[in-house]
Parts: structure tokens; C-alpha cells; sequence
């Protein structure tokens, strides 16, 4: 199987954004539960307290990762 | 395509590219068990969960059991490569990537056997319409999926560099290692992004590990049930997770060591380090269970007592007294001894340990719920076929998963060697200077 270089670049880049589509519902998952927790009074501080620890650290994961593909790309013909 | 410096560490290339019949012969075996296990729970969703032996009121088995024991195992890896990495342990170099492809694996297959333990799987989505974050359940689905994520891109950028080294060597499947090398090149630059995105993640997912077994302990602990209502439960866990871990990791270097031919790689010193690691677990994990123990006598409650004595002298004993022989004594008698210290000794010792964590998590389970509060008559647990072919099927995925990345991909960081045989020598002699005592009268550097 042989594949250019271009379609192995947009494979690249549609996996890359498969790490952001998955923070993202995992982000919107979470809000939706804090939501619920608010509208039936639901102990929302412990639901804010896990949303303010879960969130930064799915959103960070996806921030590494791209920073890696990106120095990597950038970073691959000369030494800066 | 062939160079010398490939050449160099051919062994750990060379099963890559020159795939035996011993492997199709292995995916076979495996397959067949996965394949009889997904029959199994087929019936399982089909019929119900009478099939299994859960009943009331033991509601949780085997499933929980084996949920709780394979989380464990995945402390294995990122968290002990992390921890290796952070304190700069040169030995780590051999070890870290089979540590991460470990808890990549079992943490998924720990992930999903909740679900198996529910007869109706489909429930599971109303988690995401209207699960309570305040429940310990929901902190685990939260903590298990930020803990695998982290370790699935732990494992995967170390491999970059060794995936850019199969590209080069027009390794097949050539479209494959194009795609994953993400423009390795190995220029300074990009060796600098990529140390400072590991050195990022390695501090991120140490809290991240230890989080998820304190949030499975407090799955148990937060409930009244005797037997599980302890403080302790979250440090003891997550000693466990490592002890068990640590086990796990030595079983799989031993296995490819002497499948691969790799004693140049994995040394005696490095069984030796990590087996004086598990004696120190096993020494730690004794006092958790001790002072855990002893705190329920002390206080004597009738309910906590039952629970105590169905343990100790009931119809656990045989299970209680064979996890303390496995956990405790067999691994301090081998261990110990700087003559059974030796790889033989510590593959029994970590095949001991690996068995007696697991009854841990089943004298853990199952007790509890035999001997409610409630006033229901004491239970009975038997595990049926269905959940012993499950347990097979999880094992198998777990082999078949390792045996599967052993076939793309190097099983020791081949990067990490050559950068250890390049600096680690320079860089240790200057470390060591750095904090021996200066002499008196000497001008400190």
C-alpha cells in the first residue's frame, strides 16, 4: 500500500483532531452533568469541583500532543 | 534501507521484521479463547446475568474483582516509567516502554468490565444523560478515562523517535510508520519538543495514576458496608496497584527476554532493582493489611467481626491465608535472599504476587457482600463459566494485545538505549560530582 505524502499529512492531521473532538465531549459531557446538578440542586459544588480538576487535565493531554505535531513539523528540516 | 548503526540493536528490530510461526500460532490460541469468551457473554446478554453466580446479596463478582485487579496491574507502567523517568534512573531505559504498553492494555480492558457486569450494558447511557458526578462511580469512568488517554500519549510519544527508525529501514507496513513517525527527522529542535512534552506528561500522570486506585478504593470505602468503610482504603489501594504492578512488569520482561533473546537488554541488575522494588511493596503492603485489620478487631463491631472472621477463620480463610503466603511471605523468603534473588526466584515470586493481589481484590469483594448489615441471610458466591471464560478472555486480550505490539513496534526504547549509551555515563559521573561533599578548604563547584 503506498500512500503520498500529502494523504498521510491530512491522515495526520484528522487523527490529531479526533484528540480534540474527544476533550471536547468529554468537556461537554461534564458541563452537561454540572447543568443538571444546578437545575435540580444537586450538590453542584462537588460537581464544579471535579469539572475544575477533569476538564484542564483531558484539555492539557490534547494541548501536548498538538504542541508535538507541531514542533515536529516545524522542526524537521533544520535545527533551530 | 541497512545501516550499521540499525544493526546495532538488530535484536530489537528483528521481530519486527522477520515475524516467526510461533506469533500466528500464539494470535491463533488467543483469538479462539476471545473468540469462546464474546460467545459467552453473547449468552450472558441474552439470558441475563442468572448465568453468572451473582446473586442477592452479592451483586459484585468476578467482573468487579477482575475490574479492580486489572487497574491495578496498570500502575505497572506509566506510573512506574514516570517515576523512573522523573528520578533519572539510568537502568529505566530497557523498561520504561514494556511498563506504558502495560497500562495502555489492561487499562482497557479494566475499563470495560463494568459494563460487563451489568445486564443491561445499553444503561450505560444514562451516565451521559444524567449521571450524579457526586457518585464515586462517575469519578472513576472520569479518572480510568483521563488516566488511559494520558498513558495511551505516554506510550506514544517516546515511540516516535523508534517508529521514525522503522520508517527508515522501509519497514513494512511502510505507510503505517510514515503516518506515526509525525516527520521524525531527529533534529535538535525536534528532540527538544519532544523531551519537554514527556517531561510535561510524565509530572501530569503520576497524580493521575495514583487518583484512579484511590477513586476505585473509594468505590467501596464511601459505602457503610463492613469490611470496606476504611480511611486507609485509598493509600492501600493504590500500594496494591503498584505491588501488583511492579509484579506484572516483571513477568512480561522475563517472558520477552527469553522469547526475544534480549539478556542483552534486560541484565540481571535490572530484575534485580525492580525485584528489591517488589520486596519493598510486599513490606508495605503487608502493613496496610495489618494496621487495616487490626483497627476492625480493636473496634470489634458485630457486623465488622462477621466480616473479620469469615476472612480469617470462615470460608475465605483458605483464599485469606494463601493471599498473605503469596503477597507476604513467598516473596520475602525469595526476595530476601540475594541467592534465590535470581531471575527464576523472581518469576515465582512475581507469579506469587500477581495471584495473591488478585485474591486481595476478591477477600476484598466478595466477603463484604456475603455478610451485609442488611438483614439478609449470609450469602453464597460461586462463579459460574460465564465468568471464569470472561477472566480467560480478559487474559487473552491482554496477551494478544502485547503480542500484537511486539509485532509493530520495538519492545525496548531503542532511542532511549542509544542516548543512554551516548550520555548516561557522562551525565551520571557529572550528577555524582554535583552532590558529593565538597572537602574542607576545597572550593565548591
Amino acid at each position: 500500500m503506498v500512500m503520498n505524502k500529502k494523504n498521510i499529512f491530512i491522515m495526520q492531521i484528522i487523527s490529531l483532531s479526533l484528540i480534540w473532538i474527544f476533550v471536547a465531549g468529554i468537556s461537554v459531557w461534564i458541563l452537561n452533568l454540572l447543568n443538571l446538578s444546578l437545575e435540580l440542586s444537586d450538590v453542584p459544588s462537588a460537581t464544579i469541583a471535579i469539572s475544575l480538576v477533569a476538564i484542564p487535565v483531558f484539555v492539557t493531554i490534547a494541548i501536548v500532543l498538538t504542541y508535538v505535531f507541531v514542533g515536529l513539523q516545524r522542526g524537521n528540516s533544520q535545527d533551530r | 534501507m541497512f545501516d550499521a548503526t540499525d544493526y546495532e540493536d538488530f535484536p530489537l528490530i528483528e521481530p519486527i521484521e522477520n515475524t516467526g510461526k510461533a506469533f500466528y500460532r500464539t494470535v491463533v490460541v488467543l483469538v479462539a479463547v476471545i473468540v469462546f469468551a464474546l460467545f459467552m457473554y453473547v449468552r450472558q446478554l441474552r439470558i441475563g446475568l442468572g448465568v453468572t453466580g451473582l446473586n442477592e446479596p452479592v451483586a459484585w463478582g468476578f467482573y468487579i474483582v477482575n475490574f479492580v485487579f486489572f487497574i491495578g496491574i496498570s500502575h505497572a507502567g506509566t506510573l512506574i516509567s514516570a517515576i523512573l523517568r522523573l528520578s533519572k534512573a539510568e537502568w529505566r531505559r530497557p523498561i520504561t516502554r514494556m511498563a506504558e504498553v502495560i497500562t495502555a492494555i489492561v487499562l482497557a480492558i479494566g475499563g470495560l468490565h463494568p459494563i460487563l457486569d451489568l445486564g443491561r450494558p445499553d444503561r450505560m447511557m444514562n451516565i451521559f444523560q444524567s449521571g450524579r458526578l457526586q457518585s464515586p462511580l462517575l469519578w472513576d469512568v472520569t479518572s480510568i478515562t483521563a488516566y488511559f488517554t494520558a498513558s495511551t500519549v505516554y506510550l506514544y510519544l517516546p515511540l516516535i523517535p523508534d517508529i521514525a527508525i522503522l520508517r527508515d529501514r522501509g519497514t513494512k507496513p511502510k505507510w503505517l510508520y510514515e503516518f506515526l513517525s509525525w516527520n521524525w527527522k531527529g533534529t535538535e529542535y525536534q528532540k527538544k519538543v519532544l523531551e519537554r512534552a514527556i517531561s510535561i506528561l510524565m509530572v501530569m500522570v503520576i497524580p493521575i495514576a495514583i487518583s484512579v486506585h484511590t477513586v476505585i478504593s473509594y468505590i467501596f470505602s464511601m459505602t457503610l458496608q463492613p469490611g470496606w468503610h476504611s480511611t486507609i482504603f485509598g493509600p492501600y489501594f493504590v500500594v496494591g496497584a503498584i505491588f501488583s504492578g511492579i509484579a506484572a512488569l516483571l513477568i512480561v520482561m522475563i517472558a520477552f527476554r527469553k522469547v526475544f533473546h534480549l539478556e542483552g537488554y534486560l541484565k540481571e541488575i535490572h530484575f534485580s532493582y525492580l525485584s528489591i522494588l517488589l520486596l519493598i511493596m510486599s513490606l508495605l503492603w503487608f502493613y496496610f493489611t495489618f494496621s487495616e485489620y487490626l483497627t476492625g478487631y480493636f473496634g470489634h463491631e458485630p457486623y465488622e467481626m462477621k466480616v473479620f472472621w469469615y476472612k480469617f477463620a470462615g470460608e475465605y480463610a483458605p483464599y485469606f491465608w494463601t493471599m498473605i503466603f503469596c503477597n507476604f511471605l513467598f516473596p520475602l523468603i525469595i526476595l530476601s535472599n540475594k541467592r534465590t534473588r535470581k531471575i527464576p526466584g523472581i518469576l515465582a515470586a512475581s507469579c506469587g504476587v500477581v495471584v495473591g493481589m488478585w485474591l486481595e481484590r476478591l477477600i476484598i469483594v466478595v466477603p463484604s457482600l456475603t455478610n451485609p448489615r442488611l438483614p439478609y441471610p449470609q450469602g453464597v458466591y460461586i462463579p459460574s463459566l460465564t465468568e471464569w471464560s470472561l477472566f480467560a478472555g480478559a487474559l487473552s486480550v491482554f496477551v494478544l494485545g502485547f503480542v500484537l505490539f511486539a509485532k509493530f513496534f520495538p519492545v525496548i526504547s531503542i532511542w532511549e538505549v542509544r542516548e543512554g549509551r551516548e550520555r548516561a555515563v557522562r551525565e551520571v559521573t557529572e550528577r555524582i560530582e554535583s552532590y558529593l561533599p565538597t572537602p574542607h578548604g576545597a572550593k565548591s563547584g
